[in-house]
């Protein structure tokens, strides 16, 4: 069950911790994640080190959980947004090598700061503002799809990475893919069903998130669905903000990334310097600009458009799939 | 980014030991103090993110107690520049030089680490931006600035380098220790004995990285900062009350185009307000009258208050809600919630709803049943149809003249009880009751919040659990029980 955590930061088997496991959200998110195949072998609320939750123990830090549990290699965190430095300091300094941090509000200091001691202890993370991530191979980490019957009806395995910095797109890329005899726009202007029973199904679903500073990047996220088999086309939503597309048509330039790749690129009419519902959707300088980007990715060969229905079409089109 | 006045920023300073000129604020709003400093002095309105205040004539030099009495009550009175905060009253003082100092914030890129960085001049601060190139730039942690010795070591043309690599140390400091975007000191002025202080400084600051125990620090005093409309200002209001996920409102301040729909916005999530902007951006026969966010895993009881809010615009013609199609969170329970909120609002809009998520199916069949008893048109469209495609349907929906409805009338009597978070008040009426049985309005609830006393025939908050003020059990009171429970969701304010 390794699916592209293999790829991202060379993990085969995710054993996981949960940040505020005795938390509303941090409880019911757990059921899900363990109804969804997430090995979760223990918890931490501060204070509350010795209770269980589901059988799950907790513990107060993830240096005892690691104690506990050597095999412990990824976190989620389900904890507010002020906490979040503290948290994943620690679980950095515990040793573990992948977190999840949904929280929405982190301050971007605690961004920057948490980007600065990855590096040093060679732990990568995915957001802040994150819904999360899901792998087909049978795993899920965050919020993707609500409840575990939504989301294993919805999220199929198939031959399409999602990657995208809003967490609603994120998750309808992914099921949108997973739905057989999809309608929407073709090509040619009609609209009807884009591929018929046999539907493009997807990989992973990876939301680096709505923040200015993203740990896991959509270039990081690239590069793993381009070393992953399973993946033959990846799916993108990008938008002003950051240098995350720029970086991306980059790599593509430079032959790190050849898959077939599709990006919904938001924010043709995004004003520069105006503050965006996402923190990192504000244009700083020309090369955060929609117009900049989206040259940069066409430049690259990839496929941009401008509505996300406009997607699925291309992806039938890459995979060679019909109605 | 908001942006803090001077006398604020220089509190920042002196909490971090930093040397800064001598001086004292006066506030709009209180009387003038008899301690005022001995001319001359120098007068500067306090303006967040005011530039070049010295040429609106929002920076004076007073060289008599006259003067100093006379510039001060002009400037604190309204001015073109709007209503100053206050005004900062700073002593002169004798200086052989000046240098420029500032820390922002480097987001990084593939090839670089984001990081602090610190731009400094000798040259001192007038003009600095067209100096650029002559500013010494030296990225620091932000967990562990440079020590002052590695500092010193890469000023240039600097007498005094221990000196000021201290002072930039502390400005590093009080970077990192309150999180600040901007931090500028221009000038720094240097005193004959080579010390130097901070005569003139400013910050910009992320409203989210602000401390419950700093947030005194960055309030804006009354009459200044950025002027919220009172709709604004009451979905403020309902987020104090319940802060769960996000809710969030902003007017347009602009003129709708004439002839244009004027289309109230439920917009859930960043990608539910990209999918609107993309499909309206180019048009000019919509207006969208504001901006709004419902996401993130909010109660349904505050996506009621924030959707009345949205409700009571004045003009707006329609509403139209769309996520981005794919939401985690119930859309049975936001659908409950805009059903009460079309229901209860004094002036419902017709409505165009996108439901698409987790039990989307299900908001759609509440609608199917009660879309007929509501006062306005409603249309509900499957997640597959995008917005570009709901726009089509505005001019059929939108009203052409103001709609005033008579809202039903309130719950009666006592509530059986209320939540403190989310807020509500439950009323219940056991007289509505088929039989001893448990009502369908307690067995529907998600959390086994709600319990049935079959003894005493009424409701009660089960111990330990909680309600996540979904709207499930009114929902199911009004369609499928008699009404036997309301629940009451107050607005901070009036709004209708």
């Amino acid at each position: 069950m390794s699916g592209i955590l293999k790829y991202l930061v060379g993990i085969e088997t995710p054993q996981t911790l949960v940040f505020g496991i005795t938390g509303r959200q941090g409880r019911s998110r757990s059921r899900l994640m363990k109804k969804m195949g997430t090995r979760i072998l223990a918890g931490v609320t501060p204070g509350k080190g010795g209770q269980e939750v589901d059988g799950v123990p907790v513990f107060n830090s993830a240096f005892e959980a690691r104690e506990a549990f050597p095999e412990l290699n990824c976190a989620v965190t389900y904890v507010p947004a002020g906490a979040i430095r503290k948290a994943a300091l620690e679980a950095m300094d515990a040793g573990l090598k992948f977190l999840v941090l949904t929280a929405d509000g982190v301050p971007t200091h605690d961004a920057a700061a948490l980007k600065e001691h990855s590096v040093k202890t060679g732990c990568k993370f995915l957001g802040p503002n994150t819904v999360g991530m899901l792998d087909t191979d049978g795993y899920l980490f965050g919020l993707i799809g609500g409840s575990a019957t939504w989301a294993k009806k919805n999220y199929l395995p198939g031959s399409v990475g999602v990657i995208s910095r809003s967490g609603g797109l994120s998750q309808l890329l992914g099921a949108f893919h997973c739905r057989r005899n999809l309608p929407g726009p073709r090509e040619d202007g009609t609209f009807g069903p884009l591929w018929g029973e046999d539907y493009p199904g997807i990989t992973s679903v990876m939301c680096t998130g709505g923040d200015p500073i993203p740990g896991v990047t959509m270039l990081d996220a690239a590069l793993a669905f381009q070393a992953d088999p399973r993946t033959k086309v990846i799916v993108a939503y990008g938008e002003t903000g950051t240098t995350q597309e720029n970086d991306l048509a980059r790599e593509i330039v430079a032959g790190r990334i050849n898959k077939p790749m599709i990006v919904f690129l938001g924010g043709l009419f995004t004003k520069a310097g105006v503050a965006q519902s996402h923190a990192g959707a504000m244009i700083r300088n020309v090369e955060e600009s929609y117009e900049a980007k989206r040259k940069a990715l066409e430049d690259a060969g990839v496929i941009v458009v401008e509505r996300p229905d406009a997607v699925f079409a291309q992806t039938a089109k890459a995979l060679g799939l019909h109605a | 980014m908001p942006a803090l006045p001077e006398y604020k920023t220089r509190e920042l300073l002196a909490n971090i030991g930093i040397p800064i000129v001598e001086g004292i604020f006066v506030a709009a709003t209180s009387p003038i103090p008899r301690d005022l400093p001995e001319p001359p002095v120098f007068l500067k309105a306090q303006i967040p993110g005011a530039t070049s205040r010295a040429k609106h004539g929002l920076v004076r030099r007073a060289d008599t107690r006259e003067g100093l009495l006379k510039d001060l009550k002009e400037l604190l009175a309204p001015g073109p520049w709007g209503q100053a905060e206050g005004v900062l009253v700073a002593k002169g003082a004798d200086l052989v030089g000046e240098y420029y100092a500032a820390c922002t914030l480097d987001f990084g890129s593939a090839e670089r680490l984001p990081s602090g960085i610190l731009l400094f001049s000798a040259e001192g601060g007038s003009g600095v931006e067209e100096r650029a190139s002559t500013l010494v730039k030296i990225p620091f942690s932000l967990m562990d600035p440079p020590p002052t010795e590695h500092i010193a070591q890469q000023l240039q043309d600097v007498a005094n380098p221990a000196l000021v690599a201290e002072f930039l140390h502390g400005l590093m400091n009080t970077f990192n220790r309150y999180k600040l975007m901007v931090l500028e000191t221009n000038p720094i002025g240097v005193l004959a004995d080579g010390s130097v202080l901070a005569i003139d400084c400013r910050a910009e600051f992320e409203s989210r990285a602000v401390s419950r125990a700093d947030r005194q620090l960055f309030e804006s005093a009354p009459g200044g900062g950025e002027q919220l409309t009172p709709l604004e200002r009451l979905v403020e209001k309902i987020n104090e009350a319940d802060p769960s996920g996000t809710g969030f409102l902003r007017e347009n301040r602009e003129e709708a185009p004439e002839g244009a729909w004027r289309v109230a916005t439920n917009l859930c999530g960043g990608g539910g307000k990209m999918l609107w902007e993309m499909t309206t951006g180019a048009r000019r026969d919509i207006f969208t009258m504001n901006e709004s966010d419902t996401s993130g895993g909010l109660s349904a009881f505050k996506s009621y208050r924030v959707l009345r809010a949205i409700l009571s615009q004045q003009g707006a013609q329609v509403l139209l809600l769309t996520g981005s199609g794919m939401a985690f969170q119930s859309q049975h329970h936001l659908a409950a919630a805009v059903w009460k909120a079309l229901r209860e609002s004094p002036t419902p809009l017709p409505a165009l709803l996108r439901f698409g998520g987790t039990d989307e199916d299900k908001a759609r069949a509440l609608f199917e049943r009660v879309a007929a008893d509501l006062p306005v048109p409603v249309k509900t469209y499957r997640a597959e149809i995008f917005p570009n495609a709901m726009v089509d349907d505005i001019a059929d929906l939108a009203l052409t003249s103001p709609m005033q409805v008579e809202p039903p009338p309130e719950p009666e009597g006592e509530p059986v009880f209320s939540v403190k978070v989310p807020p509500a008040d439950f009323y219940f009426y056991p007289e509505k009751c088929d039989g001893d049985e448990e009502p369908e309005c307690v067995s529907v609830c998600p959390t086994g919040f709600l319990e049935w006393n079959v003894e005493e025939r009424n409701i009660q908050p089960k111990e330990g659990a909680r309600c996540i003020g979904c709207l499930m059990c009114e929902t199911a009171s009004l369609l499928d029980g008699n009404g036997e429970l309301r629940i009451r969701l107050a607005m901070p304010a009036e709004v209708d």
